[in-house]
């Protein structure tokens, strides 16, 4: 039903030359929603956002904003506003204006103007800048005239392009917050870009995740976090990342035994109660075994019987305040375990891990496909 | 690394030796040009004046004497041509440049134009001549307006290019995605952050023509629209006996552009060397 | 930006400046070119045009005043080039280096590059004055002549003394973009050089010579363009005389239009010119682009 899609793309290709940045992309959002689109740099996000803006001409594919198609129409004409990375504001205006600037073009009375401005101003808490030039403001104050900008129009769909990127770590966090409050009071519907992962769980309602022009993932971030689709997913979306161990899975009696080896010599053996055998059909399989941190802790998880405890060789120890993570080699691999703070451990020693296989992924060795 | 003092002292002889060779002729020709007339032609020379006199000024500058009026009318129509000449391909140019620079129009094309001012005038003199003359424009400021655009304009845009090249993009994307028409975000998002570009390109551009003698040469013949130029060829080739005269009509001549070039010395400089050197 | 309207507006921008061009230099470009293969004169009459082929252009080959006046500008242009490429690096390495009144010299160099063409020829005329120049009064004071001399009067010297008041002028240009150049070449480099033991001469070689090379290359190209188009200063300084000595290939094309009144074989040699002129821009372009797609590499 494209009506209700305030956006939908479909087999959308961008080729520069013999070079293909975007393979069959297939997204639609609800009126609404705060679609992040996320991945490496050169996954293609950019050029994403750039189509669906109209700055990019796309090389097939259609394009549909608000039940009408875009595809080959203006940027002007999309009923879309966009916050560019470097926010993009006219130097040469002021705060006012440079708000001000999409009803100017369209030839608004200056009463209307004033007021929708003002509204917009009141909305950032911006009202004490709009005579300053952008020169003369802080990268936050910067940031909130380019939604500014965007808001006053109020158009179908907000394009932001990573528009925090520019901003230091502490300003991030609270800019963060002040975008998602204003998607919960205005309702706007968003397509987001960043490179950040963290910054795509706090903010979307869904979230895209790209890797070399082709959509990996789409899902809300519970789906993202818990059920990757596949090894490079798990690795990319978290911090720290999943840890992908191999082992040997094999199906025993409506179970599952796995097999982790170490440095140590024993494997690690653990017994996987959730998953049903049926996922390897064909007896012991050599897999990647994904695990959270947080599913490889000190703690008495109390979340399920599926909890399982073994020693490891604690190589390093590095205390985080609210946690402490521990590097311990497993599976052909440095995993991070999630200690509470005051765990008494120390690098060098063995210590008892609890292992929470409710939580577990698996995915195949060559593919990375999540099994 | 300090310097010894032999090196020293060669490194200040040079300074100094530099120094004389490139002001020299030019103090030669102020001091020439308010010394008496009767200083100018003892032999040998004498350097310093024995008094000075500024009344050769003071008759250039008077509308009502010959040499004056020559003089003020070839002033005037100067003014008038280079000043009209860089509006005019200013107005041209920024509208060329800005879509070699964001238009992707080819550079081949930008290659023609330069190439089109490289060429010796005398390739294009005759038939323009045959052309003026048919039309009766010659002897004409507008004449001379016309053909210093064409003079002026491959490297007006060019400059402008080089300087719209660097401006950020994406504010000009913002103003594409607000709704703005190209026209409207050249006008109120390029022009404003070009400035500067436009003022020293408008600079470059009146030196040039303010320098222009060739097409000048033909193309004028009387107090209405001789230049500069023109007008000083004929004072040195005159029957004026005193020296005097023509190193003072030099002298005015060389002010405005001298003053443009100290005053805008950073400007100028960055200009012309971009100008010369990026292809 | 799409296809269609991007290609429309790019037009529809240059629109304006390729008319100008169009009709102010393609134009009487194709005209020229036409008129070389006519008989046409300059006259108040109208007077029938006949085309006769390549009798023009033989006739400008074997012409030996027309050589002698390209083999001229070629002198003029190769000393005057070659000195201001001298003079110029030679003062930006002067201007390089740090001493008092640095940056007055650097603003004083600017001053001759200034002073319009015309001013410039007109000053040097007077000072070669041969009865009362500064250059016999001075040389004479400090006992290097003892006879007056007419500079430009006499055809051994003209040539020379117009390429000095050319030099003036123009080394400016090289000498800044030499400076700038110059002022991108990292420190460090010296000083690893002098560490291994280089001198000075040695490093100016090595290192510096190379490393402006490309600039330079391309500023001394487009001089050269500029000074094989020579005419104001000629005109006003010797009248590309004495005895021709001082007929560059402009002034020659020149005479013979305007004085000659022969517009069909004047036209002939001004189109052996602008060949000439054309295969030095290519020259300069080929340059230009190396040297811009090397600065961005």
């Amino acid at each position: 039903m494209p009506e209700q899609h305030i956006l939908s793309v479909d087999n959308l290709q961008k080729k520069y030359g013999d070079v293909q940045v975007l393979k069959d992309i297939n997204v639609s959002m609800e009126p609404g929603e705060f679609l992040v689109l996320v991945g490496p740099s050169g996954c293609g996000k950019s050029t994403l956002l750039s189509c669906i803006s109209g700055l990019t001409e796309v090389s097939s594919g259609a394009i549909q904003i608000g039940g009408k198609d875009c595809t080959h129409a203006e940027p002007a004409n999309r009923d879309i506003a966009m916050v560019f990375q470097s926010y993009a504001l006219f130097p040469n205006m002021s705060v006012e204006r440079n708000i001000g600037f999409g009803l100017e073009v369209r030839k608004v009375a200056d009463a209307e103007k004033k007021k929708k401005v003002a509204d917009v101003a009141d909305l950032l808490k911006i009202e004490h800048l709009l005579h300053r030039r952008p020169a003369e403001l802080s990268g936050g104050q910067r940031q909130r005239v380019a939604m500014g900008r965007a808001l006053v129009r109020d158009p179908k769909l907000f394009l932001f392009d990573e528009p925090l990127s520019n901003l230091d770590a502490k300003l991030r966090v609270t800019m963060r917050t002040e975008i998602k409050r204003i998607h919960q009071a205005t309702g706007a519907s968003i397509v987001y870009v960043t490179h950040d992962q963290i910054e795509a769980m706090t903010l979307a309602t869904r979230i895209v995740v790209l890797k070399d022009g082709v959509i990996q993932q789409i899902g809300t971030p519970h789906e993202i976090y818990n059920t990757p689709v596949n090894a490079f997913v798990a690795d990319f979306m978290g911090s720290p990342s999943m840890n992908l161990m191999s082992g040997t899975a094999t199906p025993d009696e409506g179970r599952i035994r796995l097999e982790i080896p170490t440095p140590q010599g024993a494997p690690i053996e653990l017994v996987d109660t959730t998953t049903a055998p049926e996922v390897f059909p064909n007896g012991p399989t050599e897999v990647l075994i994904g695990l959270r941190p947080e599913a490889m802790t000190d703690q008495k998880l109390n979340n399920g019987q599926n909890l399982q405890t073994a020693n490891c060789l604690l190589e390093v120890v590095e205390p985080a305040g609210a946690d402490t993570y521990a590097v311990v080699h497993l599976g052909g691999t440095e995993a991070i375990a999630r200690l509470s703070a005051d765990a008494p451990v120390q690098a060098g020693e063995m210590s008892p891990i609890t292992f929470d296989l409710s939580k577990i992924s698996y995915f195949d060795v060559t593919s990375g496909n999540r099994l | 690394m300090r310097r010894t003092l032999l090196q020293s002292v060669f490194l200040y002889t040079c300074v100094f030796a530099v120094a004389i060779f490139t002001t020299g002729p030019l103090l030669w020709l102020v001091t020439m040009s308010v010394s008496a007339p009767t200083d100018l032609t003892e032999v040998p020379l004498r350097w310093i004046p024995s008094e000075f006199d500024f009344s050769r000024y003071g008759a250039l500058l008077d509308i009502d004497g010959g040499s004056g009026e020559r003089f003020l009318s070839a002033l005037r129509n100067s003014i008038l041509t280079a000043g009209g000449a860089t509006a005019i391909a200013l107005f041209l140019a920024i509208p060329a440049a800005y879509s070699f620079s964001r238009r992707n129009a080819s550079m081949v094309l930008l290659f023609a134009f330069l190439a089109t001012i490289m060429m010796p005038p005398i390739t294009y003199i005759l038939p323009l001549y045959s052309t003026f003359s048919s039309l009766g424009m010659l002897n004409k400021t507008i004449t001379l307006v016309i053909v210093y655009t064409a003079m002026l304009l491959p490297f007006a845009t060019w400059l402008m290019k080089a300087n719209i090249d660097v401006l950020p993009l994406e504010v000009e994307q913002a103003a594409f995605m607000e709704g703005a028409s190209t026209a409207y975000t050249i006008r109120t998002v390029v022009l404003p952050l070009a400035l500067p570009a436009i003022a020293a390109t408008a600079m470059l551009s009146f030196l040039v023509a303010w320098d222009e003698f060739f097409y000048a040469l033909i193309f004028t013949n009387d107090l209405s629209a001789k230049t500069l130029p023109v007008a000083i060829a004929d004072f040195s080739a005159g029957r004026v006996t005193d020296y005097g005269v023509i190193a003072s009509v030099g002298v005015l001549a060389t002010l405005p552009p001298a003053i443009l070039a100290i005053c805008f010395q950073k400007f100028i400089v960055s200009g012309l060397v971009a100008g010369s050197v990026k292809g | 930006m799409f296809g269609r309207r991007r290609k429309q507006e790019k037009w529809i921008l240059l629109a304006p400046a390729i008319l100008v061009l169009a009709l102010i230099t393609l134009t009487p470009l194709a005209n020229t070119f036409w008129l070389s293969f006519t008989d046409t004169r300059i006259s108040a009459l109208p007077t029938p045009v006949r085309f006769i082929g390549l009798e023009n252009y033989i006739y400008a080959f074997t012409d030996p005043e027309f050589r002698d006046s390209i083999y001229r500008t070629l002198y003029f242009t190769i000393v005057s080039v070659g000195l201001e490429g001298i003079l110029g690096v030679a003062v930006a390495v002067l201007l390089n280096q740090k001493f008092r009144g640095q940056l007055i010299l650097r603003a004083l160099i600017i001053l001759p590059w200034a002073v319009p063409t015309i001013v410039n020829a007109v000053a040097w005329r007077l000072i070669y004055h041969p009865d009362y120049g500064a250059l016999n009064s001075l040389l004479f004071q400090l006992g290097f002549i003892s006879d007056y001399r007419s500079w430009i009067g006499d055809p051994s010297t003209a040539m020379n003394m117009v390429i000095l008041a050319d030099v003036w002028k123009n080394f400016p240009l090289v000498a800044y973009v030499a400076l700038a150049a110059l002022q991108t070449v990292p420190g460090d480099l010296n000083k690893a050089a002098a560490i291994e033991g280089a001198g000075p001469w040695k490093r100016f070689w090595s290192i510096t010579l190379p490393w402006i090379a490309g600039p330079l290359m391309v500023v001394m190209v487009l001089r050269t363009i500029e000074a094989f188009r020579v005419f104001d200063i000629i005109y006003v300084m010797t009248g590309g005389g004495p005895a021709d000595s001082t007929k560059t290939a402009s002034f020659f094309v020149y005479q013979e239009y305007f004085n000659y009144l022969r517009s069909g074989s004047g036209a002939s040699y001004a189109v052996l010119v602008a060949g000439i002129s054309a295969v030095l821009i290519l020259f300069y372009y080929s340059n230009a682009k190396r040297q811009a797609s090397g600065a961005t590499a």
